[in-house]
């Protein structure tokens, strides 16, 4: 082993010739398990990624933990918990899952088939704040993962899962497929390797079809398109509707949800997981599962067992008004030449058309800025994909990070060093795809440790969605306005949401409390004026339910709100 | 669901719509029904608590509330029938609306004659390309104006208005005599947005600057605005980058445009116009769909809320023709938008208007000094007005009385 390590650094010294740097920059040192951890600094935030996965693909290396600064990167800094600690232990539980994306609510659904103690802590003021509500809500159909790639194996199985997942759960789900266009033979090669790794991933349906069967099947398309890799297995949802139909079954199942519960620590005892430490105080517990997406590396390290480095891969995307509703429904993108192929034209299920996304390694977590750069890549590739849309229909971008570790594969493992330790880290694209299957993955290891765990015999699967007042039928409105004239009133008038709607969200199984919180329940302010109508709606029935002051409602928890003051003697405040 | 049966039913209660129902009563119908979608009547004028209001038709200077309550008082006098707090669904081109509400339920209203005057919404941020992040912060003038004036908060401490148009004007003065303090008004264009008396009565007696040639590129802040950059823009109309700036604040205030409101036109087969993105109107304002007319902001963004109740008028009067009459007009002309002309409105008118009075609306597309608009038909001039300055803010208003009938379009030059 010692030799090989000895190998595994040569390498990595001749693979840092190709960066120009000084010989003193970077230092890497490799333990046993093939762990590789780099120091130094770059000047650009792109070479230090560069590094990383330069040093990820050399033989024998397991993982790269890269505390590479440059100028703009955030280094990782371990949080004082003293003051949290002094909180004392304000709850238990059996297991507690940290992070409110897809991955930690799909796991928490997963596990409630078992009766044990299930609590769930988010950071933020809503679940599905972090990357499950910037992306384009894709579930890929596999062809584009490494074969024999953790990867790989959960997007096929993960892929095929969302069809029972979508009944179940009552979510919106179009399995549309999707293409990789080819405009010209240079790109034939590259299709081809796509088609061999479907193929071997067991990739149902995959095929390579002539540009005339393409525009067939999706007349939209660009009649550049020569040929295209087509898989029918594709599909798309909308995650947050996802991630929040997860949650409130988990709910129904006895899951537990704490909003705004920031982990600052790890207690661990005699190498086992004894509890976290939290903004909300100790919770104590027998297992953490850290699916904290972007924040996983972070986690970890409070664990004491940190072996992957985040890096954060901004994705744009772009939404157009509903008026092209219908011109596009399945998935096109073109032949890929990068880490990620990055996102083309699709339409949700929501009949919305949207583009993107586009790639680029941001050195900040926090960093969501949409750049020029990021909308003129996005626009240029689907208009170079399409025909027929007009590019100033636009109504919205924003932008999300990938949650990536430097071997850009997940990492879904029991810690070997904190036992009830479950590492669920860098889940990226196709992560929304995988989620089913990395939930039954994360049951598995679950009960690896607890064996005996308890069947919850109550377990109930199903979730019913609630009416939205949009897709109902004129018989089925005048019902609902029967039963509650609230569905009478509509507050969204762009998306058609009624204060029923609102209401319900705010009430619902998982409280909205923020304007965005709502918006993702209802579509409330997702539409064509971005708001401007309904945002002060919303705002006063948030504020009247929650028995706050109007100045206390935020769009996306503290710091956020809308309103600063109450003007001086005006309006309905001096009444 | 209930059906209602009406001879005119107009949708939206803002200045356009009071007017038409008010005249619609003035000439003797008798069942006319306003439908508005916010709790009380007087749309946009709820909220526009500065004077300036009704110059042309009151000869006075009246608040947007006092101009719209001279409206709603006569609809009570005239005892038209009013449904607020409702939201019409769907128009069909058979003039069958399907609205909501909590009181009624929904409702199919069918009429025999429709006034669409459902006015325009404010253009938001990714409409004028502003990048970055998504805080708190970022709102819209009119927003800004109905949380302050209506709901009484204060949306910030320190805002940088991006757009010279007149809402964004108005709401810099408004902004400053609440205690925010305004950074300055960024314009993208080299000249005003907004009327000339605006810009005197709201930046120059306050001494906020106007910045022309300047927009916003950026949004600083995650969760609120923290800053803005600004830059020049070039002779190509894109932002400079070697002039960027950033300058702190926590609310950028977008006064970026309006767009006329027309997807139940839309969806009810009205031809919209490319360059006002209302319909496409005749000279009683109706659309392309018999018997549905329209009026106000809705047609194309006025600068005057005297023209909006004016059209308002117009396609009341229009509409209670059509019912008595129960038929199209026949024999139309084109108008034509000439020489520096962005669009005229109405876009057809009736050949046989010996007599009658055609109310003509533009805007010039660039500005212009000493200027003559012509009004022509096949090559003679019918009419030609002299403005010292013509601006693309300022609407001009033309009246014709042809003596005859037109025997071709109508073309409108401003040179």
């Amino acid at each position: 082993m010692t030799a090989n390590k000895q190998e595994i650094l040569a390498a990595f010294s001749e693979g840092l010739k190709k960066f120009d740097l000084d010989s003193s920059a970077v230092s890497a040192r490799i333990e046993d398990d093939g762990i590789l951890t780099l120091e130094g600094s770059t000047k650009t935030w792109q070479t230090a990624v560069d590094i990383g996965h330069m040093a990820a693909k050399l033989p024998g290396v397991h993982n790269v933990v890269s505390d590479l600064t440059a100028p703009g990167a955030v280094p990782l800094k371990r949080k004082d918990s003293a003051p949290y600690r002094a909180m004392g232990v304000v709850d238990k539980a059996d297991v507690v899952i940290i992070g409110g994306g897809v991955t930690g609510c799909a796991i928490a659904r997963q596990l409630t088939q078992y009766r044990v103690n299930i609590l769930l802590l988010e950071k933020e003021e809503d679940l599905c704040e972090g990357s499950s509500k910037a992306n384009n809500g894709m579930v890929h159909s596999g062809y584009d993962s490494k074969p024999a790639s953790l990867k790989a194996r959960l997007n096929v199985r993960g892929n095929a899962q969302y069809t029972k997942w979508a009944q179940q759960l009552g979510f919106q789900f179009n399995r549309t497929g999707s293409f990789v266009c080819g405009f010209g033979e240079e790109d034939r090669a590259t299709i081809e390797s796509l088609y061999d790794n479907g193929v071997t991933n067991g990739v149902p349906g995959i095929e390579i079809i002539s540009g005339d069967r393409a525009r067939e099947l999706e007349p939209g398309l660009s009649d550049g398109v020569q040929f295209a890799l087509w898989t029918p297995s594709a599909g798309y949802a909308e995650p947050y509707e996802v991630t929040l139909a997860l949650a409130e079954n988990a709910v129904d199942n006895g899951a537990r949800f704490r909003l705004g519960c920031e982990v600052v620590d790890i207690l661990t005892e005699d190498g086992r997981v004894r509890g976290v430490v939290t903004k909300q105080g100790v919770i104590l517990c027998d297992c953490v599962i850290n699916a904290a997406g972007l924040y996983a590396d972070e986690i970890a390290e409070m664990s004491g067992d940190r072996f992957y480095s985040i890096h954060p891969r901004r994705g744009a995307l772009v939404i157009f008004d509903k008026e092209n509703k219908g011109k596009i429904h399945t998935f096109s993108g073109v032949a890929p030449n990068n880490y990620t192929k990055g996102g083309g034209p699709e339409e949700t299920p929501e009949g919305t058309l949207l583009w993107g996304p586009s790639a680029l390694e941001v050195p900040d977590k926090e960093d969501r800025d949409v750049d020029r750069e990021d909308v003129e890549f996005i626009l240029e590739k689907g208009m170079h994909l399409t025909k027929g849309i007009d590019p100033r229909s636009v109504i919205t971008y924003f932008s999300g990070n990938r949650a990536a570790t430097y071997s850009e594969d997940f990492v879904i493992q029991n810690s070997r060093k904190i036992r009830g330790f479950i590492h669920v880290a860098g889940i990226q694209s196709p992560g929304f795809a995988s989620a089913p299957a990395i939930a039954e993955l994360v049951e598995s290891l679950y009960l690896g440790q607890n064996p005996n765990a308890p069947i919850n015999t109550a377990f109930n699967p199903i979730r019913k969605p609630e009416p939205a007042f949009r897709d109902c039928t004129q018989e089925e409105r005048d019902r609902l306005i029967a039963e509650n004239p609230a569905y009478g009133r509509v507050i969204c008038r762009c998306e058609t949401v009624t204060e029923a709607e609102i209401l319900r969200a705010v009430h619902g199984k998982i409280p909205a409390r923020t304007m965005d919180a709502v918006k993702r329940r209802t579509r409330a302010g997702m539409g064509r004026c971005q708001s401007g109508f309904c945002g002060s709606r919303v705002l006063e029935l948030l504020a009247r339910e929650w028995k706050l002051d109007p100045s206390e409602v935020t769009l996306k928890g503290k710091g956020s709100e809308i309103l600063v003051r109450p003007s001086r003697n005006t309006g309905r405040n001096a009444e | 669901m209930n059906t209602l049966s009406y001879d005119i039913a107009v949708i939206g209660g803002g200045p356009a719509g009071l007017a038409a129902a008010v005249k619609a009563r003035e000439l003797g119908m008798d069942r006319i029904l306003l439908v508005e979608r916010d709790y009380e009547l007087g749309g946009i004028l709820q909220q526009c608590i500065h004077d300036g209001f009704g110059l042309l038709r009151f000869k006075k200077q009246l608040s947007g509330c006092q101009y719209a309550q001279k409206f709603i008082d006569l609809v009570a006098e005239g005892g038209i029938d009013v449904l607020c707090d409702t939201m019409v669904l769907e128009l069909t081109d058979d003039r069958r609306i399907y609205a909501v509400s909590a009181q009624e339920g929904l409702l199919e209203i069918r009429a025999q004659a429709v006034i669409l005057a459902m006015g325009c919404r404010e253009r938001t941020r990714p409409q004028v390309s502003i990048m970055g992040s998504r805080p708190a912060g970022v709102l819209t003038a009119g927003s800004v104006q109905r949380y302050i004036n209506m709901e009484g908060y204060l949306p910030g401490k320190k805002a940088v208005i991006l757009g010279s148009g007149d809402i964004g004007l108005i709401m810099a003065r408004r902004m400053t005599l609440e205690g925010i303090e305004v950074e300055g008004v960024y314009e993208v264009m080299s000249s005003l947005g907004g009327l000339r008396r605006n810009k005197v009565q709201c930046l120059d007696d306050y001494g906020i600057p106007l910045h022309l040639s300047t927009t916003v590129t950026k949004i600083h802040g995650n969760k609120r605005v923290e800053a803005v950059t600004v830059a020049l823009v070039g002779s190509d109309g894109k932002p400079v980058r070697e002039t960027e700036r950033v300058i702190p604040c926590d609310l950028l205030v977008l006064s970026v445009g309006l767009i006329p409101e027309n997807e139940l036109s839309r969806k009810a087969g009205v031809q919209l116009h490319p360059v006002t993105r209302g319909p496409v109107v005749d000279d009683t304002m109706m659309t392309s769909v018999p018997g549905v007319f329209a009026a106000g902001n809705v047609v194309a963004v006025f600068d005057l809320v005297d023209y909006v109740s004016r059209s308002g008028e117009i396609a009341a009067q229009g509409a209670a023709d059509f019912i008595r009459r129960q038929s199209a007009q026949e024999n139309m002309v084109d108008t034509v938008a000439g020489s520096n002309v962005g669009f005229v409105l109405p876009q057809r008118v009736s050949a046989d208007c010996r007599g009658k009075e055609i109310n003509l609306y533009l805007r010039v597309r660039k500005p212009m000094k000493d200027v003559r608009a012509d009004i022509m038909c096949n090559g003679k001039i019918l009419k030609s007005t002299h403005y010292g300055v013509a601006n693309p803010p300022e609407m001009i208003a033309l009246r014709l009385v042809p003596d005859g009938p037109l025997d071709g379009p109508l073309t409108v030059d401003v040179r």
